[in-house]
């Protein structure tokens, strides 16, 4: 006999609202519904609504994790628009940001990861690890989340003190390679609760379009900053963590070993970072026309579309983030799997459902 | 298989355009599961589809697909607000379609649009221009 369980709106692994319906034989589960309507905000509809400068600050509230770099996706599709050139040294400061907007967002998803899996030492690691980054992004914008640093031809804010961020960084590899990463890969608890679980497979991911630490979980080797590198990334050495099991235990390690490489970009982008201006002009024209962007946000590619009708006001402004596509394929990653690994294998997406409704 | 090749296998006499790092192609005809049904079998991955209104009872859609990392974006327009779904070619339209329907109505022929974002019972297209916004009643006092 099967029966239904309405998981949430309270995510049960994240304070987030997302309904999670499953129909269960036994343990196993059979079926699943997602419904994620509940924190629909309209910001498309804002955004048409805005001249493109406010826009900047509306679309920095699609997430509270990766604001940063919906702003830099935003601006990167007016400036291609506008035919705006952005300063070198800006370009750094934008892969900079990014790559710390990433490294936050991969400690919060660990700890998070830890605490579903009931093991809260991990959880209190990983969030110890992602106060220094915290701050340090505070001293570069001064905010903890919404870092307001992206502008229409640069950036906001220049980089006062690069050693500050060099000693972070450095403490933070240390932790991720010589703490993090063999807690996660090598302790029993973990592997017992993460190999073999929530499968996702090469075709799957490519069908149903997954993308980021996810799709390379599963053995997709596409990353945005490599195969369409924007910022500074084309100048920049970085591997790019590919697993094939397709389970939790895959994406957990592609995302570990992305923090690494984070660290890298971040060092490599320090060091050979010009002097030079910020940002160009404070107003620019955006012409009659249409342009996309696309980024690799932490949770993976991230997408916009910006048309123009020559005013001040964007005509469309087209968002799809990285969890809207990711979502749906958690319910290949339930079926037949047990009832009391819902919550583990929805977690291990990393799913934002601020960025999925919008 | 190169995208001259797609562009030919479509029928399209029109040249592909690039613009901001990506390849547009304006078919407003387009056979959209022929063109999801090469774009599947190229390995090609369905990145989204924007939707925008043209004119009263019109929309022009964009198909976006990523080929090997080349961003690829096939432009046509709705007949009427109808056009047919993908979603039994490419699985991945499935959310995308049903979204598309809360924000415009548009319809895809062949398929069931069951809400995303929207509550069962909110009327569908809130972002159409003759949407008729209607206060809620009820709820907290």
């Amino acid at each position: 006999m099967s029966y239904t369980i309405p998981i949430g709106p309270y995510h049960p692994a994240l304070e987030e609202p997302c309904k999670v319906q499953v129909i269960c034989e036994g343990e196993i589960v059979q079926d699943v519904s997602l419904f994620v309507k509940y924190n629909f905000r309209g910001i498309e509809w804002l955004a048409e609504r805005r001249n493109y400068h406010q826009a900047i600050t509306l679309v920095e509230r699609v997430c509270g994790i990766c604001s940063n770099v919906h702003t830099l996706t935003f601006c990167n599709a007016v400036e291609s628009l506008a035919g705006v050139t952005v300063p070198e040294r800006a370009q750094y400061i934008r892969t900079i940001m990014v790559e710390l907007e990433r490294l936050t967002s991969h400690t919060l998803w660990a700890g998070i990861a830890g605490e579903v899996m009931g093991f809260q030492t991990l959880f209190m690691k990983c969030f110890a690890l992602r106060e220094p980054l915290m701050d340090l992004l505070e001293t570069i914008s001064g905010s903890r989340i919404h870092y307001g640093t992206n502008c229409i031809g640069g950036v906001t804010r220049d980089l006062a003190d690069p050693e500050a961020a060099r000693t972070t960084i450095r403490r933070v590899r240390q932790t991720v390679t010589d703490q993090l990463i063999p807690l996660f890969t090598t302790d029993k608890t973990v592997h017992a609760r993460c190999a073999g679980i929530g499968k996702l497979t090469k075709e799957q991911a490519l069908a149903w379009g997954a993308v980021g630490p996810n799709a390379r979980a599963s053995g997709l080797t596409d990353d945005i900053r490599r195969t369409s590198p924007y910022a500074a990334y084309a100048r920049l050495e970085f591997k790019i963590p590919v697993e094939t099991s397709g389970d939790v235990f895959a994406r957990v390690v592609v995302r570990l070993l992305e923090m690494v490489e984070s660290c890298s970009i971040v060092e490599q982008a320090l060091d050979q970072m010009p002097p030079g201006p910020i940002h160009g002009p404070n107003f620019v024209e955006v012409p009659l026309g249409e342009a996309v962007a696309r980024s690799e946000a932490p949770r993976g590619e991230l997408f916009y579309y910006v048309s123009s009708d020559g005013t001040d006001t964007p005509c469309r402004v087209k968002i799809r983030t990285p969890s809207f596509v990711n979502l749906p394929t958690v319910r290949l990653m339930m079926l037949q799997e047990n009832l009391a690994d819902v919550p583990l294998i929805n977690a291990s997406i990393d799913p934002c459902y601020s960025c999925t409704s919008r | 298989m190169d995208i001259e090749e797609i562009r030919e296998r479509l029928g399209n006499k029109e040249a592909w355009v690039n613009k901001s790092k990506a390849w547009w192609l304006e078919t407003p005809s387009l056979d959209v599961e022929k063109m999801a049904r090469l774009m599947v079998d190229t390995g090609a991955r369905l990145v989204t589809v924007t939707a925008s209104q043209a004119k009263e009872g019109e929309f022009r859609m964009i198909y976006h697909w990523d080929l090997q990392g080349r961003l690829l974006n096939f432009v046509t327009t709705t007949h009427l607000i109808t056009i047919p779904s993908i979603t039994s070619i490419c699985p991945a339209a499935d959310w995308i379609e049903r979204e598309i329907h809360d924000y415009f109505a548009v319809n895809f022929a062949g398929r069931e649009l069951p809400t995303l974002v929207l509550s069962e019972q909110d009327p569908p297209g809130i972002f159409s221009w003759n949407f008729q916004w209607k206060a809620k009643t009820g709820g907290h006092a």
